[in-house]
C-alpha cells in the first residue's frame, strides 16, 4: 500500500491515538491549536497529524473542540 | 471442506487490486452474514477484465456467488450504467447495482454506500464493511461483503476443480491464473489469462508486442506507474519483482503509452482527469488534485524549478490524507511520472518538444 505522510496506526505505544475523520473533516484548524507540534495544517487549513499520539486528556479536549467533530480518539 | 476451507488452501486473493485474502473475507462475511456485491465496474482505467468475467464466465460467476454468500443474504452485481456489463447482467435476471461513471464510484466502500442508498462515494472506515458500520453521518451500514467479479469467479473454479489446481500456477505469494488487461498502443489489445511468474515482455508480446518507438508503459493505471519499455521489457508480472519499480500488480491493467503523443501531455490529461474525479469529500484531495493538475502543467509549459519542488511536495502530502486511496494512486501515479518521463521533461526545459502533431496542443509554453 502506498506511503502515507501519517504515522502507521498499529504500532502500540501506550498513548491513545488522534483519528481524523477526513470526510467529516471541513479544515476550521482547531486540533493544529490544541495539540501544536503534533497537528499542523497544509495550505488549505486541513490537518497532518505529524504525531498521532496524543496525551489522554489533550485528545479528549481536541474531539470535544472540533467543529465537525471529524475526531477520534482510538486504543 | 467449506468454501472458506478451500479458498485458503488456494490463497486466492482479491483480483480487483488490493490484493487481500478472499478467506479472510469471506470467512468474516459469513460470520456476520454479510450481503455480497460482486463488483464487475473495471473501475481502473483501461481495464477490461471485469467485463470480460461478466461476457465468457457468467455462469460461473453467479456460482462463486452463490458459494460465498450465506444463504437468505442477497447478491447484488455492479456494473458501470450503461456498460455492456450492465445489460448482460440484467438481461440475465440478475440484480444490478448500476454505478454512475465516476472514477471513484466503483471504489469497495463506494458501492457499499450506493447499495444502501446513499451516494456512490467512498466513506471513511474505522472497521471493515464487512463487519457492519456507519458512515460519517452515522448512518448505520449493514454487513457487506464486496469481491472482484474475477475473484468470485476464481472462487467458483477453486471449488470445482481444488486448491492444487488452482496452487499449480503463480507464484507462492500470488498463486493462481489471474487476468490482465493490455491496453493502447498495440496491434491487439484486449484481456489475456496469464499468472504471477511470467515475464511481461510475453504479455505485450501476446499483444502484438511494442514498437521500437513505444516509451513507456503504464501499470496499473491512474492509480499506478510508469515504467520505461525497457524496464517492461525486463520485468516479471509479479508484485515482488514490480515492487522495486514502484509498482504491483494491482487490477492487472498494462497500457502502452503512445510514442507519437507528447508523454507530458499525456500525464496532463490524465492528472486534469483526476482532479476532476475527486469526491470532493476530503479537503486534501479535492484542492490537492487541481493543484497538483495546475503545477504540472506549468512544469510542462514554463519548467523551472521552483514548479517542481511546489509539486514533489504536494504529492508527499496526497498520501494517506482521504477517505479512500484515490489521491495515494495519483501520486504515486505523477511521481513516477517525473521519474521515467525525466529526458523529455529536459526537452521541454530546452523549449522544444518534438512530439507535437499537426492540430494538437503543444504543451510547450
Amino acid at each position: 500500500m502506498p506511503s502515507s505522510a501519517e504515522p502507521v496506526r498499529s504500532q502500540p505505544s501506550g498513548r491513545p491515538h488522534l483519528d481524523v475523520d477526513r470526510v467529516r473533516c471541513s479544515g476550521h484548524g482547531i486540533c493544529a491549536q490544541l495539540l501544536p507540534g503534533q497537528v499542523r495544517l497544509d495550505e488549505w487549513g486541513y490537518p497532518i497529524v505529524v504525531d498521532a499520539h496524543v496525551d489522554p486528556s489533550a485528545g479528549a479536549r481536541a474531539v470535544r473542540l472540533c467543529p465537525a467533530l471529524a475526531l477520534r480518539v482510538g486504543p | 471442506m467449506s468454501i472458506v476451507d478451500l479458498i485458503a488452501a488456494a490463497g486466492l486473493t482479491g483480483r480487483g487490486g488490493a490484493a487481500f485474502s478472499t478467506a479472510t473475507k469471506v470467512s468474516a462475511a459469513q460470520e456476520h452474514r454479510a450481503r455480497l456485491v460482486v463488483n464487475a465496474c473495471d473501475g481502473e482505467l483501461g481495464a477490461a477484465k471485469d467485463g470480460w468475467v461478466v461476457e465468457h464466465h457468467l455462469a460461473a460467476l453467479v456460482e462463486g456467488a452463490r458459494l460465498v454468500t450465506p444463504p437468505g443474504r442477497a447478491v447484488t452485481y455492479a456494473a458501470h450504467r450503461g456498460s455492456a456489463a450492465a445489460r448482460r447482467l440484467a438481461s440475465h435476471g440478475l440484480p444490478v447495482l448500476e454505478v454512475p461513471a465516476r472514477y471513484v464510484s466503483s471504489e469497495e466502500s463506494s458501492l457499499v454506500s450506493l447499495l444502501h442508498g446513499g451516494l456512490a462515494r467512498p466513506m471513511t472506515k474505522r472497521t471493515p464493511f464487512v463487519l457492519g458500520g456507519a458512515d460519517s453521518a452515522g448512518r448505520r451500514v449493514p454487513p457487506t461483503l464486496v469481491l472482484n467479479a474475477e475473484t468470485v469467479w476464481r472462487v467458483a473454479q477453486v471449488a470445482a476443480r481444488g486448491p492444487q489446481w488452482f496452487r499449480a500456477s503463480g507464484t507462492a505469494e500470488e498463486p493462481g491464473p489471474r487476468l490482465v488487461t493490455v491496453a493502447g498502443r498495440v496491434a491487439r489489445p484486449g484481456v489475456q489469462e496469464t499468472q504471477a511468474g511470467v515475464p511481461v515482455a510475453e504479455l505485450l508480446r501476446a499483444a502484438g508486442g511494442l514498437a521500437p518507438d513505444v516509451g513507456s508503459v503504464l501499470v496499473g493505471g491512474l492509480g499506478g506507474v510508469f515504467l520505461t519499455a525497457a524496464e517492461a521489457h525486463a520485468a516479471t508480472w509479479s508484485t515482488a519483482a514490480l515492487r522495486p519499480l514502484g509498482a504491483s500488480v494491482g487490477p492487472g491493467v498494462l497500457d502502452v503509452v503512445d510514442p507519437h503523443t507528447c508523454p507530458l501531455l499525456v500525464v496532463d490529461r490524465m492528472l486534469a482527469y483526476a482532479a476532476g474525479e475527486s469526491a470532493g469529500q476530503c479537503g486534501p484531495c479535492m484542492f490537492g488534485l487541481p493543484a497538483v493538475a495546475a503545477d504540472w502543467h506549468e512544469l510542462a509549459t514554463r519548467p523551472s524549478r521552483g514548479v517542481h519542488d511546489r509539486l514533489r511536495g504536494r504529492l508527499g502530502l496526497l498520501p494517506g490524507r482521504g477517505a479512500c486511496h484515490f489521491p495515494d494512486g495519483v501520486a504515486r501515479f505523477a511521481a513516477s511520472a517525473l521519474r521515467v518521463h525525466q529526458d523529455h521533461l529536459g526537452d521541454h526545459v530546452a523549449g522544444r518538444c518534438d512530439l507535437v502533431r499537426s492540430g494538437e496542443r503543444a504543451l510547450v509554453g
